[in-house]
């Protein structure tokens, strides 16, 4: 297994030209997404990307063609696994089989780390299989990092929650999202997935400034960002993934370079897939910038 | 208003997204100029259309088959029937040829079940378990004189199934963008597998293939399987008819090691 895979040339030039930036211990560089669509054209290409995402769900089979490639894709580059399942803010007692499932996965892939989301997936033993924000409050507060320390121990290991874009807010929450998350991650010892699009998504349905969430989310727990494209509807927008990086989330990403220093980041698409080369543009893209704005800051 | 506890909060969540009930609306705030029935009508589409592109993915000739009409009708009625207990949305649509068979108008058109089953037992012959294959090599291996005794076990891509229709014929058809046939009653059974390239494969069994691989599944041995074949084909030569369903067998990859 590659634990160990050296960061491409194009991330070790950035490192070496940021004298001045602190390298967090697990920086991991740029990365993508795995998408099936663009397994053969990673084992025949080998791209210069420093690392892969892979949806935990997605391999979450028995055998065949797919996890065929993932092992063979696993020997080359670094992999993180990332779960739309966990529910973890759910009222539904947690699934263990489903966490005895995530566990042999990791055994397999030997993943950098596991992340999910921070919201709820279903309840009542019935599945919306979409990511359901939570209502911001004590009582969710107190469920949430009881399951979150049930799961790392589980697991063995801390996990990484995400921020998810939402489209509403309940009455009954007595905070914001970014205090929610900032305490989860206190209390129950996991650390943040910052996705930088969904803050954006949800700064635009929620009518609050996403440069308060950065500003609220203590640094030393972000420890991955996500970038992704959303649906832009004027009134609302909807967090698609089925679009390149659009210019504001683009402007926020620097924002979050600025506060959070260097961060192991990854384009995420999931619909609309295009050729693996457009998405590895997009990954430099995102090399790039930050580049540029942590040397500018560190002027 | 009382505080909505976590646990009311989320059962009134997924009674509007499951049932449509409502209740949940005064609980959401409204501000902003999307109000609280556009912004829950957000997680009501995303839900339907995750469900149905779901099964669209996984039955494609199904699909083709309907026709667009027919097939929203089918996914209305499922999603309704069954809204999704599962973790993975791959399991979803696991009692899709169950509804097909049991509700109107599609029970009347038995095949209409019958192509759904079919597209399941291909999802599950693509990602079943891994197992090494017995090859040619490993059969030469094994002395003739223990050859009786040899007991077979499949690969777990294996997957026999029992059709009343032309069933295969039209998934085969329209996978091609041809008209298929008109549906016809037939009895057929066929072998559905994943092969030694990791690609799912079928093929028909006639009656004696299917009765010997029944003789296999129930542990028969390979002795057994030349009395079931003597007993059905005295004129012929028995050893060399056991020897080539023996290396097809082999060759299609649907054997593994002991």
């Amino acid at each position: 297994m590659a634990n160990n895979q050296p960061i491409n040339h194009l991330t070790r030039e950035l490192l070496l030209s940021l004298s001045d930036v602190v390298v967090p211990e697990h920086f991991l560089g740029f990365g993508l997404g795995l998408r099936t669509e663009h397994f053969q054209d990673v084992l025949n290409d080998k791209p210069n990307i420093d690392w892969f995402e892979v949806v935990s769900e997605n391999f979450m089979v028995d055998g065949g063609k797919p996890k065929h490639y993932l092992h063979s894709i696993r020997e080359l580059y670094p992999m993180v696994m990332h779960g739309v399942s966990l529910s973890i803010g759910s009222t539904d007692p947690l699934n263990f089989d489903y966490l005895r499932k995530l566990k042999v996965l990791s055994n397999e892939l030997q993943p950098e780390w596991i992340s999910d989301h921070l919201c709820w997936t279903g309840a009542h033993e019935k599945n919306s299989h979409d990511l359901l924000p939570l209502p911001y409050n004590d009582e969710a507060l107190t469920h949430v990092c009881q399951r979150v320390e049930q799961v790392q121990d589980f697991l063995g290991r801390p996990i990484l929650l995400e921020n998810v874009s939402s489209y509403l807010s309940y009455k009954s929450s007595e905070m914001t999202e970014w205090q929610f998350f900032n305490e989860v991650a206190r209390r129950s010892g996991c650390e943040i997935l910052l996705d930088i699009n969904n803050i954006y998504v949800s700064a635009r349905n929620h009518h609050f400034n996403p440069q308060d969430y950065l500003n609220g989310i203590t640094k030393d727990k972000v420890k991955q960002f996500h970038l992704a494209g959303h649906s832009d509807y004027g009134d609302y927008v909807i967090d698609t993934h089925d679009h390149p990086v659009a210019d504001p989330v683009w402007q926020l990403y620097q924002q979050a370079l600025i506060r959070f220093g260097l961060i192991s980041t990854m384009i995420e698409r999931d619909d609309n897939i295009p050729p693996l080369v457009d998405l590895l543009a997009e990954v430099d893209t995102a090399r790039k910038i930050a580049q540029q704005t942590l040397g500018l800051s560190n002027e | 208003m009382s505080k909505l506890s976590l646990h009311s909060l989320q059962q009134q969540m997924m009674n509007y997204l499951i049932d449509d009930k409502a209740d949940i609306a005064q609980h959401v705030v409204e501000h902003g100029s999307i109000n609280r029935t556009a912004r829950l009508h957000i997680y009501k589409n995303a839900y339907r259309m995750r469900l149905k592109e779901t099964i669209e993915n996984d039955h494609q000739m199904l699909g083709m088959y309907l026709g667009d009409d027919l097939f929203e009708q089918m996914v209305s009625g499922y999603v309704t029937a069954y809204p999704s207990n599962k973790t993975s949305l791959r399991n979803f649509a696991d009692a899709l040829p169950n509804f097909l068979a049991n509700h109107t108008p599609f029970k009347n058109h038995p095949i209409i079940s019958e192509l759904a089953h079919f597209e399941r037992l291909l999802m599950v012959a693509f990602d079943a378990k891994d197992a090494a294959r017995f090859t040619r090599q490993r059969l030469l291996e094994i002395p003739h004189e223990q050859w009786p005794s040899l007991v077979f076990r499949f690969h777990p891509s294996v997957q026999i199934a029992a059709f009343n229709f032309n069933t295969v014929e039209t998934w085969q058809a329209l996978k091609q963008q041809h008209a298929p046939e008109p549906a016809k009653h037939a009895a057929n059974v066929w072998l559905l597998w994943r092969n030694n390239e990791r690609l799912t494969q079928f093929r028909s069994l006639s009656q004696q293939e299917h009765s010997l691989i029944s003789l296999m599944l129930s542990g028969d041995n390979f002795a057994q399987l030349c009395e079931q074949l003597l007993s059905q084909s005295s004129d012929e030569d028995i050893s060399q008819l056991a020897l080539n369903y023996l290396l097809s067998w082999v060759d299609d990859g649907i054997l593994i090691n002991q």
